[in-house]
């Protein structure tokens, strides 16, 4: 480890990352910690908890047989549909809970939250399970395959991945108990689904005592870091289990009779999950409800009519919003760029400290900035930097480039730090001998071996950057973004528009990863 | 080496993205598709470089309202244009507004302009109810009672009034139908809700497109919203209630210049343009077809008029409203968050 590297990771997360936290934190009194709890919000709490292990119970169903078919098996596609299966993480939950809310209109309240919420977040199971179920010895996988067949199989590694699966899940579980927008949308018919979340988000209007929101979203802080942490146990044991040495890569499982029904499942999943959206999106593009409506005209002459309103729908979004795509995706590559020096430095940090639990202490202060609710971050940035003499750099694109590298490094920081914890330190340990400064060796040698989990934390915190609003919201350079005018055309009817500026902001968020993946030799790695 | 190569141009365009110190700047609460070609045209005539920062759908105003409070040891912001006027009487409340006589202004009947000309309203929306006419009569549809009436169950919704327009109009209820009347109402939502007999959307837009396709029959929205389904073609109609009552809430657009603007006197040539009646009757004109508040501001025959015999509006002492909002919505979220 180099300690001045260290050093200056180490500030610059407290600078970007904790520091808006803390001078949040400060403005709790006394009194508003007394008024924390009482029936109501302990209720909302207990709709929140619900709401996240529902979400948590469907992203694991769905997400680790997902994983296991398109990882492991000769299931068809099943290359594509592991691409596919992941862009579900790349939608706005809300752009799910909008297409569901319309093809299933009596399908409401908190199960229909959860069903969106938990279409939203299998992905991460998946991903999860899936490298998990790669990481099986081959030799293990065939002592199976000869005593029992597939259901041996399943019955020895279903142990093994599912504490990768498990992690996914606590993920799932952490997203979903911050969710405001899709419980609120989904009940907008019948009996009204209230969560904790709409709480902090209400009491940011309570100004006559500034520390009451901040003290509101402690509970919420705690049970999502209540996740966090067992997901970062879980990702230890489930990343690292099943290798050892003389690993042999497993081979693909067939299926036999349950090749074709499990490509059923496996594409019903990435439908219902991304492709639903997207033709949803692409119907309204075409503002081909209204076309349908019109009994004059004959279906050729509906669809020559939706082909036109799409051209004249994706023409407008492209000249509305060229200027604002252009600065969402310099501010996302500034941020992912300027965190992957991060993840690296803090990454190898936390699995080389010299005490356990001074690396693990490093990685809770990392998970902090994503647990906080984003409007807490957010207000917290501008008590931070709106000063006389940081005014220049708070009105600047870089101000924008802060607050999401703050927010998301913690992608990069701990898809490092798995991939250290499977670097054979015996290479660092033959660079000392050789005179190597601590410096060089991460350069040198720590960097060129991570370099896939470097591009998959980029693509993380790309993919977030480019989603985020509820956090930029209140910060000026943001408000010049795609997602922020996506949500300002929300309201007014110009549902074309806005399904068409949505899938233009889709594309842009899905291209770095779908690049890397198609012409890259090196392939991301979430995990080592 | 590489890899400084490549941040370069990043680095360099970020640079650049911080641009020199605007001429003005604006924080507008109204639809960005509205007030921007406005907001341009008024920094091409004025050869003025003006930047301005919008709200969105979900946050409702709110997160301008808040950066104002927040931004208050260093303001950024000059001129606030907000599509309500509870908020901008709270930040008046707050000290947060300077007081501007807007000579352009001096035509707006004074029930729309605060006695120390810290905002002026202009342009507004009514709160009205959006009827599907191929599963109601709006004929049948006269006040906000009707809302309970156990024929329409399940047929009917507003927004949760935690935010936006429903939270105005609600807390303005307060102070024209007195207390124990207001607060009946709200138990009545309330409990409707829960009975599955009201639905509580998360937005007039959200309600506007319910009742649009056909989910709901009617219900509580802002005339902009019904003008929007209206223009898509929907067979829907617009019913202004209370007119033997209490008469329908109008919610004016405010414009305020903040108290200590950076650029005030480009703030004031801004209130000064905006406030003129051209404006007014082009705002009418646009799909977001505002209510003028002047008389005699030219409009379409189909948005009627702020004063005259025309229409009966709720007489609301908006000065109240503000000073109450907070309590208001606390109380509100009581009663409706749990």
């Amino acid at each position: 480890m180099s300690r001045p590297l260290v050093a200056l990771a180490l500030a610059a997360l407290v600078v970007t990352g904790l520091a808006p936290l803390a001078v949040m934190l400060l403005r709790i009194e006394g009194a508003d910690l007394a008024g924390i709890f009482d029936a109501r919000t302990a209720s909302l709490l207990g709709r929140t908890l619900l709401l996240g292990i529902g979400t948590a119970a469907m992203a694991l169903l769905v997400g680790l047989p997902f994983g296991f078919l398109v990882a492991r098996t000769d299931v068809p596609g099943a290359g594509v549909l592991r691409a596919l299966g992941v862009a579900p993480l790349f939608f706005p939950p809300l752009i799910l809970a909008m297409t569901w809310c319309v093809l299933l209109p009596a399908f409401r309240g908190a199960p229909a939250a959860i069903f969106v919420l938990g279409l939203s977040t299998f992905p991460l199971v998946a991903v999860f399970s899936a490298r998990a179920f790669e990481r099986v010895d081959a030799a293990q996988e065939e002592a199976a395959l000869l005593c029992g067949g597939l259901r041996a199989v399943l019955r020895m590694e279903l142990p093994l991945a599912l504490p990768a699966a498990l992690c996914g899940t606590c993920l799932a579980f952490a997203f979903a108990v911050n969710d405001f927008g899709v419980p609120d949308y989904v009940s907008s018919v019948g009996v009204k689904f209230n969560v904790y979340a709409d709480e902090i988000k209400f009491n940011w209007s309570q100004i006559r005592r500034p520390g009451k929101p901040v003290a509101t979203a402690l509970p919420l802080i705690v049970l999502t870091l209540g996740a966090l942490v067992p997901a970062l146990a879980l990702r230890r044991r489930g990343a690292l289990a099943t290798l050892g040495h003389g690993f042999r890569q497993p081979g693909t499982l067939k299926l036999g009779a349950w090749r074709w029904p499990a490509f059923a499942f496996a594409a019903a999943v990435v439908l219902l999950a991304a492709g639903v959206p997207v033709l949803r999106l692409l119907w309204e593009a075409a503002n081909m409800p209204a076309h349908v409506r019109d009994a004059d005209a004959s279906p050729g002459a509906k669809l020559a009519l939706g082909w036109s309103t799409l051209r004249e729908a994706f023409g407008l979004a492209f000249e509305k919003a060229r200027a604002d795509l252009r600065r969402s995706l310099l501010y996302a590559a500034a941020a992912a760029a300027a965190c992957a020096p991060l993840g690296l430095v803090l990454g190898h940090a936390i699995e080389r400290a010299r005490s356990r639990a001074a690396g693990r202490a490093l990685e809770l202060a990392c998970l902090l900035p994503l647990a906080a609710p984003a409007i807490l971050f957010g207000i917290g940035i501008i008590t931070l930097w709106n000063h006389d003499a940081t005014a220049r750099f708070y009105d600047s694109g870089w101000m924008a480039v802060v607050l999401l590298a703050g927010r998301f490094a913690v992608f990069p920081i701990l898809i490092c730090a798995g991939a250290a914890a499977s670097f054979d330190r015996a290479l660092e340990d033959a660079a000392t001998l050789s005179g190597a400064r601590p410096a060089r060796r991460l350069g040198a040698i720590v960097a060129p071996a991570l370099r896939g989990s470097l591009v998959a934390g980029f693509v993380l915190v790309f993919v977030f950057a480019m989603r985020d609003l509820d956090s930029a919201i209140l910060v000026p350079a943001m408000n010049k973004t795609a997602i922020f005018r996506v949500f300002n055309g929300v309201h007014f009817g110009r549902d074309s528009y806005v399904a068409a500026l949505s899938l233009v902001l889709l594309f842009a968020v899905v291209t770095p990863g779908l690049l890397w993946t198609l012409f890259a030799r090196k392939r991301l790695e979430v995990l080592p | 080496m590489k890899s400084l190569q490549a941040a370069l141009p990043v680095a360099l365009a970020l640079l650049a993205s911080c641009g020199a110190e605007p001429d003005l700047r604006i924080y507008c609460a109204l639809d960005m598709v509205h007030s921007e070609p406005l907001i341009q045209r008024f920094a091409e005539e004025t050869g003025l470089d003006v930047e301005v920062d919008f709200d969105v759908e979900a946050t409702k105003t709110v997160g301008l309202v808040n950066r104002i409070r927040e931004e208050q040891g260093r303001p950024r912001c000059d001129v606030f244009w907000n599509n309500e006027i509870a908020h901008t009487v709270a930040l008046a409340n707050e000290g947060l507004l300077r007081s501007y006589d807007s000579p352009t202004a001096a035509d707006i009947p004074e029930t729309f302009r605060d006695p120390d000309r810290r905002w002026t309203g202009f342009a507004a929306r009514a709160r009205v109810f959006i009827v599907n006419t191929e599963l109601a009569d709006p004929a049948e549809i006269r006040g906000m009672d009707d809302l309970f009436d156990p024929k329409w169950a399940g047929k009917v919704g507003m927004a949760r009034p935690l935010t936006g327009t429903t939270l105005t109009h609600m807390a303005a209820l307060f102070t024209t139908v007195g207390e124990a009347r207001a607060e009946e109402y709200l138990r009545a939502m309330k409990s409707s809700n829960e009975n599955g007999q009201l639905d509580l959307t998360s937005g007039n837009a959200t309600l506007m497109r319910k009742v649009r396709d056909g989910f709901l029959a009617w219900g509580w929205t802002d005339t902009d919203d019904y003008y929007v389904a209206r223009e898509a073609g929907a067979p829907v109609a617009v019913v202004y209630p209370d007119q033997d009552g209490v008469g329908t809430l109008l919610i004016p657009n405010t414009i305020c210049i903040t108290r200590d603007a950076p650029h005030p006197e480009a703030a004031e040539r801004f209130v000064d343009w905006v406030l003129r009646p051209e404006i007014e009757a082009e705002l009418a004109r646009s799909r977001t077809m505002q209510i003028p508040v002047r008389p005699d501001v030219p409009r379409p025959d189909h948005v009627p008029g702020a004063e005259g015999d025309e229409l009966k509006y709720m007489e609301v002492d908006f000065l109240r409203v503000g000073a109450e909002l907070v309590e208001r919505q606390a109380a509100f979220q009581e009663m409706f968050l749990d």
